[in-house]
């Protein structure tokens, strides 16, 4: 795999400096099409890669920054982003990838490997499941399945968690936005998964109120709540309250710090 | 005349902005939602829909705004196969909207198409990683990301987009979304003894984003 994938002339492909039948003329060796099918691409070995060899090829997603300017001239710094409202990131306006895995933050709450995300493709359609038969559990036309990021990007439920009135941005109005106010008290170990920093994740949560409220209640991608999977907290009693009947209890099994 | 901020209202201004920005999304409810129905069954998977696409657009290799995915499986002699045809669906509540940094992605009032105004883009590509349906596309030359606008020229000017007029098979059609699944909209796509769906197999959740666009799946192709 690695023989194959150190012949590609990856980031310049990515950035489009030069195009494919360009790449390929200019180097006899290259192999992009059979380096598609490799085995790294797909399962079972694509749960064992390391970042390393993923980068081998696509470290384009490091090395890649937002234009300096938009075509019509709009520069990053003149916009906001929402990210850069919280307060858990600072500096300039960054691409998805970077932020997920260079910035500061990211360092300090995150151990997301490029398998946490991503679980392969299909080559031949450029997207998922070309073949109904197999089960891949692979999103139609996109490269990572959008739940995942629920699992960090994820609203809880305000109705089942009994929160008045119902309504996040007022919620956190009542609460000044400080899950902790409850939650010191009620934890749940749902942190401990293998992309997470679990204990930076509570000493963080100390000092900016964003840790938790920014993905988890505020403005969050989507506008539906992630069905969690129920970590009871200790004094939550053996009783399974109805919302959580039929739910996982633990993370998914990949997913485990210490895996079973 | 426009009055001048000092120095300290400017940064109040904008310290306003951020606050409201941080914790305030108010979605767009369109007069009219427009939206793709697909025939998986009886679509011929020619791809004529894609290339008119690509020639409208004038994509270079790379960007697919529309893409027909061919989905085959059995075991013989019970075999079988489908297409499943996804461009941007005009979600009702698009994620890759409120996810733009540079308000270059903005949805129409009257008849609900998520636009992209790609001359604004800086090419974050988090819209890319919002969409639960691999919509927007990066152009790698360009270094931003542009994504299907519905033809709105065509639209404006009465017409239906290329790939609906380039499809020969007449299995995909631009409909009233919401009239459609009320089962009062008149379409070729759909057969009258066929009911259309949200979501086929293995596509992304509906209720993410609720995308526009409905299906006649094909009987391997259902969802419970």
């Amino acid at each position: 795999m690695m023989k194959l994938c150190q012949v590609i002339v990856h980031a310049t492909l990515a950035l489009g400096v030069i195009t494919l039948a360009q790449a390929e003329s200019s180097n006899a060796n290259l192999q992009y099409n059979a380096s598609r099918w490799d085995p790294i691409h797909f399962k079972p070995a694509i749960d064992s890669a390391s970042n390393e060899q993923c980068l081998t090829c696509h470290q384009e997603i490091i090395d890649r920054k937002v234009l300096e300017r938009s075509p019509a001239g709009l520069l990053p710094e003149d916009a906001l982003a929402w990210y850069q409202t919280l307060d858990t990131y600072e500096g300039e306006q960054d691409t998805f990838h970077r932020r997920h895995l260079m910035s500061d933050y990211a360092k300090e709450v995150m151990d997301l490997r490029c398998n946490t995300c991503h679980q392969g493709n299909d080559p031949r359609e450029e997207t998922a499941n070309s073949s109904a038969n197999g089960d891949t559990a692979l999103t139609q036309r996109k490269h990572v399945d959008p739940t995942l990021c629920l699992m960090c990007h994820g609203q809880y439920d305000a109705q089942i968690m009994g929160v008045p009135p119902g309504d996040w941005r007022e919620t956190g109005n009542l609460f000044n936005f400080d899950c902790l106010t409850c939650h010191a008290a009620i934890r749940t170990h749902r942190h401990q998964v293998n992309f997470l920093k679990p204990q930076a994740i509570e000493d963080a949560a100390q000092s900016r109120k964003d840790v938790c409220f920014g993905c988890h209640g505020g403005r969050a991608w989507y506008d539906i709540p992630f069905p969690y999977p129920r970590h009871a907290w200790p004094s939550a009693g053996p009783e399974i309250p109805d919302w959580a009947k039929n739910r996982p209890t633990e993370s998914t099994a990949r997913f485990l710090a210490t895996p079973n | 005349m426009a009055m001048k901020l000092d120095e300290e209202k400017k940064a109040k201004v904008k310290l306003a902005v951020k606050r409201r920005k941080k914790e305030v999304y108010t979605p767009v409810i369109p007069d009219t939602q427009l939206g793709f129905v697909h025939n998986n069954v009886d679509c011929i998977g020619c791809r004529a829909c894609e290339i008119a696409c690509k020639d409208k657009n004038g994509l270079p290799a790379g960007p697919r705004f529309r893409r027909v995915q061919y989905v085959e499986g059995g075991s013989y002699p019970e075999v079988y196969a489908y297409k499943v045809n996804i461009s941007c669906n005009h979600c009702a509540k698009p994620a890759c909207l409120p996810a733009c940094p540079t308000g270059a992605i903005f949805k129409r009032q009257k008849d609900g198409i998520v636009d992209i105004d790609s001359t604004l883009c800086i090419g974050c590509r988090r819209c890319e990683a919002t969409c639960p349906y691999g919509a927007p596309q990066y152009d790698p030359e360009e270094g931003i990301v542009k994504k299907c606008n519905l033809c709105v020229d065509e639209i404006d000017a009465g017409r239906k987009p290329y790939c609906v007029m380039g499809c020969m098979m007449r299995v995909l059609d631009l409909v009233d979304i919401n009239q459609l699944r009320q089962g009062v909209y008149d379409t070729k796509a759909i057969a009258p003894h066929e009911t259309p769906v949200r979501a086929v197999k293995n596509f992304a959740d509906p209720t993410l984003t609720n995308p526009s666009i409905a299906f006649i799946p094909h009987s391997k192709g259902k969802v419970e």
